[in-house]
């Protein structure tokens, strides 16, 4: 699941426009890394950390008596981590740019490559939403190569799976953003493990698919093992439980996978869900 | 003894008896109750006059909201008395400000407090106003008083930027404070004697922002015209409060339960686990002072 994209060449700025629908770049660009990012982006800084993020450029753009635009070009380094910080909140309307992309509220977010790009004007009026989609075109046809997606979300079975839900990330903070597991990382999760997130169902039904890969079987074995004392001591041998809610929650080691499904309406559904993904890992 | 994690199941055993909403907060508390403050009191002052514009409040009017709500608070009924009980002439007074660009704390705001502590007797040059240079800045380095006043809004990491988070800018490394969505930021309070320096706890909810998105976690789309200030001597309190006017917001605007993503767990830990004031509604008198409508609490 190695991810190959790179052309360590790209200067950032290059893939931005100067002007943009009569909107002008302000004279100096500012350069962040994951040291310097929350001297910028006091929200989200730390979720870009978290998919290992080297170096965002901030372009503010100015029109006499019209909101100001800003552009945020994240090199994610992977195309894995542009995809994956892009599935971090899919809020919004596709917006038909680039590999993926959303339009929500005066902001229109994609990524490309190992590029992800977040454009926004400080109030929304049609000028601006205008100029958004022109400078995202832009931008996006700078950007020449295409990124691959990460292997692990294509293990999350499509049907059933909610619209914009599945999350591609690294790390429990990100995990517990989405789905609250613990308070510790008893999965063991670090800035190398692979791992996706899908919701299934709507409403109070929704069940949520969590798949795990590895670096190594040892670490996978290791995982489960924390997981199962913290999460369900008390499961079966089948590593099935059904919690508190009366939902089904089941988990499984599977070479350096770890597949867990929450909330699951019946066991029998919990079990199969499981299966279904082994049977996609084994065709990987 | 090794630590136990704390999972969502522990939250299912709570909710199984309680709605879910209050799981957060009662799950800690069986397991981190400390003997905490008793009681606390905040003040709700709106003003349907609040704004000139949309982000742009009203001096006069934000001076008489500010007058009103510490009057209320302290018990007084002269302004200026209420602020004596607050700060003494000798005092070095440091107004901890927000400067974050789409809601920051204003400088209508800033001066009508710093006019009132000068009104107390506080020289001007020992009152100094900051945010991101509070570590450089001498006057609140000698700070014998703090004032925290920010606007409320939801945030990408803690689920709430309220007056706990405000003190942040105090310590070095502030992303050190991320961990678990930001649950022990109260921990921040007992540095630099924070807890005992801070006198006054301003949450403006003029223009409160309830719901983000992006990098910045921010669009006009989800801000509303409040114009309400919330305040008290608790810092947790005032957080409680305006919490639940961002929920209750939330709740109206998208039709449904929308719980904060992440709950902002850190307010009732800063209760249940750092006992830095209190958290749970039911001990804090809320007195609402003005404008009614689509008031949500």
């Amino acid at each position: 699941m190695e991810d190959t994209s790179k052309d360590d060449k790209i200067a950032l700025g290059d893939l931005l426009p100067q002007e943009i629908n009569g909107w002008r770049a302000e004279t100096k660009d500012e350069i962040y890394d994951p040291q310097t990012i929350f001297d910028y982006i006091d929200g989200a800084g730390e979720v870009y950390r978290s998919y290992n993020f080297k170096k965002l450029l901030a372009r503010r753009f100015t029109k006499e008596g019209k909101p100001d635009i800003v552009a945020d070009l994240f090199d994610m380094e992977k195309s894995n981590d542009a995809f994956g910080v892009f599935t971090h909140d899919l809020e919004g309307e596709d917006a038909g740019i680039g590999q993926g992309s959303t339009y929500n509220g005066g902001l229109l977010s994609f990524w490309k490559d190992r590029f992800f790009v977040s454009l926004y004007s400080e109030e929304e009026t049609e000028d601006t939403r205008k100029a958004l989609f022109a400078l995202g075109e832009k931008v996006a046809s700078s950007i020449k190569q295409e990124g691959k997606k990460p292997d692990v979300v294509s293990l999350l079975p499509s049907e059933n799976l909610a619209e914009k839900s599945a999350h591609y990330f690294h790390n429990h903070l990100i995990l517990n953003y989405h789905f609250y597991v613990s308070d510790e990382n008893i999965l063991l999760l670090d800035q190398q493990t692979e791992a996706a997130l899908g919701i299934y169902g709507e409403d109070n039904e929704k069940s949520y698919l969590l798949v795990v890969h590895y670096t190594e079987g040892d670490k996978a074995s290791q995982a489960h093992k924390s997981f199962m004392q913290s999460y369900m001591p008390d499961a079966t041998e089948m590593g099935l439980v059904q919690t508190e809610d009366l939902k089904w929650t089941a988990a499984k080691l599977y070479q350096d996978f770890i597949i867990i499904i929450f909330n699951a309406p019946s066991r029998f559904l919990a079990i199969g869900t499981i299966e279904k993904v082994e049977k996609r890992i084994g065709q990987i | 003894m090794k630590k136990r994690a704390i999972t969502r199941r522990d939250f299912l055993r709570v909710a199984a008896v309680t709605p879910f909403a209050g799981a957060f907060a009662s799950g800690f508390r069986i397991q981190e109750k400390k003997e905490a403050a008793s009681r606390a009191k905040v003040v709700l002052i709106r003003d349907k006059n609040a704004l000139i514009s949309f982000k742009k409040p009203n001096p006069g009017v934000i001076r008489k909201m500010l007058d009103d709500g510490i009057t209320t608070l302290l018990g007084e009924t002269d302004p200026i008395n209420a602020w004596k009980k607050l700060v003494k002439p000798s005092d070095i007074v440091g107004i901890k400000s927000n400067v974050w660009r789409p809601i920051p704390t204003t400088s209508e705001v800033e001066q009508a407090l710093k006019a009132r502590i000068m009104d107390a007797g506080v020289a001007e040059e020992n009152i100094g106003i900051d945010d991101r240079g509070v570590r450089r800045n001498r006057i609140f380095k000698d700070a014998t008083v703090l004032i925290n006043a920010r606007p409320a809004r939801t945030h990408h990491w803690s689920g709430m930027g309220g007056c706990i988070k405000n003190h942040i800018m105090f310590v070095p490394s502030p992303f050190a404070y991320h961990g678990d969505s930001c649950a022990d930021l109260a921990t921040l309070w007992y540095k630099h004697n924070l807890k005992k320096r801070t006198k006054l706890n301003v949450l403006l909810m003029l223009n409160p922002l309830f719901h983000g998105i992006g990098p910045h976690h921010y669009s006009d789309k989800y801000v509303w015209e409040y114009k309400g200030i919330l305040v008290s001597q608790d810092p947790v309190a005032v957080d409680a409060i305006g919490v639940r006017i961002l929920q209750a917001k939330r709740r109206e605007y998208f039709g449904e339960e929308r719980p904060l993503q992440p709950p902002a767990k850190h307010i009732y830990l800063a209760d249940t686990r750092h006992n830095l004031g209190v958290s749970d509604p039911d001990k804090i008198e809320l007195i609402k002072l003005g404008w009614e409508e689509g008031i949500l609490i």
